[in-house]
């Protein structure tokens, strides 16, 4: 079968300004985006630029905006797609490096506020800290994240506001607010719990329709707000 | 370079008081479009305002009205202007210039509510 895959170019060493480049490739349906992307470096364009380590959605390297919309070019396949011309860019709001890598710089450094590491005070126990079914229900789906960076650069919010921490970042602060092992809550809550913080998300939803593991974020976030909120009484 | 700004002023308290007028002006909207637009013996003459103006549960509920409404709006509207990344001196003047529109047109709406006459034979309005 026969895809073409428009692709944002853009070198800052040789290029102006970023361009499109149309590739035409023949693939099977079960192809995943990632082996055409693959396809094209190998048998087209060894200067195609874009990052992928696992390629079976784990690691979270290849989040890019397919058709508009961000995923991980591991996670979709060719026959997930009505229209053979799939339009490819790198995720929006960061600055890119080359091709479709962008600079996650900001992006970790947000993550590393809201102090994304178990901070508990007691004494360690003998063998390990242990957590019942039940706590750890309350950070199931927070866990999961695999900070691809998908839903981050797909908030408005933080489009129109490069301080916004954005919803990977809080949905961290949630992972240990909620986590019965922790005792830094507080700590973490007054880092969200500013006007560049949680206050920027006005449940758009959009991190939401993008996060590839399927993670309710903006419910995430109003746990967070009602916590907030219940420290002003 | 991202740099964290932290901020003593967390945004809390105006999220909480931003939902709790709006639920209220949910119920007070209500009551003012079914009084004044929707039941047809309620009357938009100088004659039926001063007449209702004579009980002062009505002004009570009016001044709430206007200043729940003030509150709602402008904070409302700084909150659209805080989703943008605006130098120190913009966030200054736009906030200075929103309190002041917002004392300025309640104490406006308080002057016009409170200078409505009591009249002491409410019969002849009637
Ligand atoms: S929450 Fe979902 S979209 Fe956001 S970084 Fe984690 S895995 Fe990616
Ligand atoms: S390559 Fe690891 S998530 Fe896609």
């Amino acid at each position: 079968m026969k895809v073409t895959l428009s692709i944002l170019r853009f070198d800052p060493e040789k290029d102006e300004k970023p361009y499109r480049k149309d590739y035409e490739i023949d693939v099977d349906p079960s192809f995943r985006i990632l082996d055409c992307l693959d396809k094209v470096k190998w048998d087209i364009d060894g200067g195609l630029a874009y990052r992928r380590s696992c390629s079976h959605g784990i690691c979270g390297s290849d989040a890019m905006m397919i058709n508009g919309k961000n995923m991980l070019a591991c996670q979709v396949l060719v026959h997930d797609f009505k229209n053979k011309y799939i339009k490819i860019d790198p995720i929006p709001s960061l600055p890119i490096i080359k091709d479709l890598i962008v600079d996650m710089e900001s992006f970790f450094a947000k993550y590393d506020v809201v102090k994304p590491y178990l901070i508990a005070k007691s004494q360690p126990p003998a063998k390990e800290r242990y957590q019942s079914i039940e706590d750890r229900a309350v950070i199931d789906e927070a866990v999961n994240c695999i900070l691809c960076g998908a839903c981050s650069a797909s908030c408005p919010s933080l489009w129109t506001n490069d301080s916004y921490l954005g919803p990977a970042a809080m949905l961290k602060a949630y992972r240990f607010v909620f986590d019965s092992r922790d005792d830094a809550a507080n700590e973490r809550l007054d880092v969200v719990d500013s006007p560049d913080g949680l206050w920027r998300c006005h449940t758009i939803f959009n991190c939401v329709e993008v996060c590839p593991k399927e993670i309710n974020i903006t419910w995430h976030l109003s746990q967070l707000k009602k916590k907030c909120a219940m420290r002003e009484f | 370079m991202y740099k964290y700004q932290s901020s003593k002023n967390s945004g809390a308290k105006s999220w909480i008081l931003q939902r709790i007028t709006g639920l209220a002006l949910v119920v007070l909207m209500l009551g003012h479009y079914i009084l004044m637009h929707y039941s047809p013996d309620s009357g938009h003459t100088y004659e039926a305002v001063l007449t209702r103006m004579q009980f002062s549960w009505y002004r009570i509920i009016d001044l709430l009205f206007v200043t729940l409404a003030m509150y709602h709006g402008l904070n409302g509207l700084w909150g659209i202007f805080r989703d943008y990344k605006l130098a120190p001196w913009l966030r200054i003047s736009i906030i200075s210039v929103l309190v002041i529109l917002g004392v300025a047109f309640t104490a406006w709406a308080y002057n016009i509510i409170f200078s409505i006459p009591y009249v002491h034979n409410i019969a002849l309005l009637l």
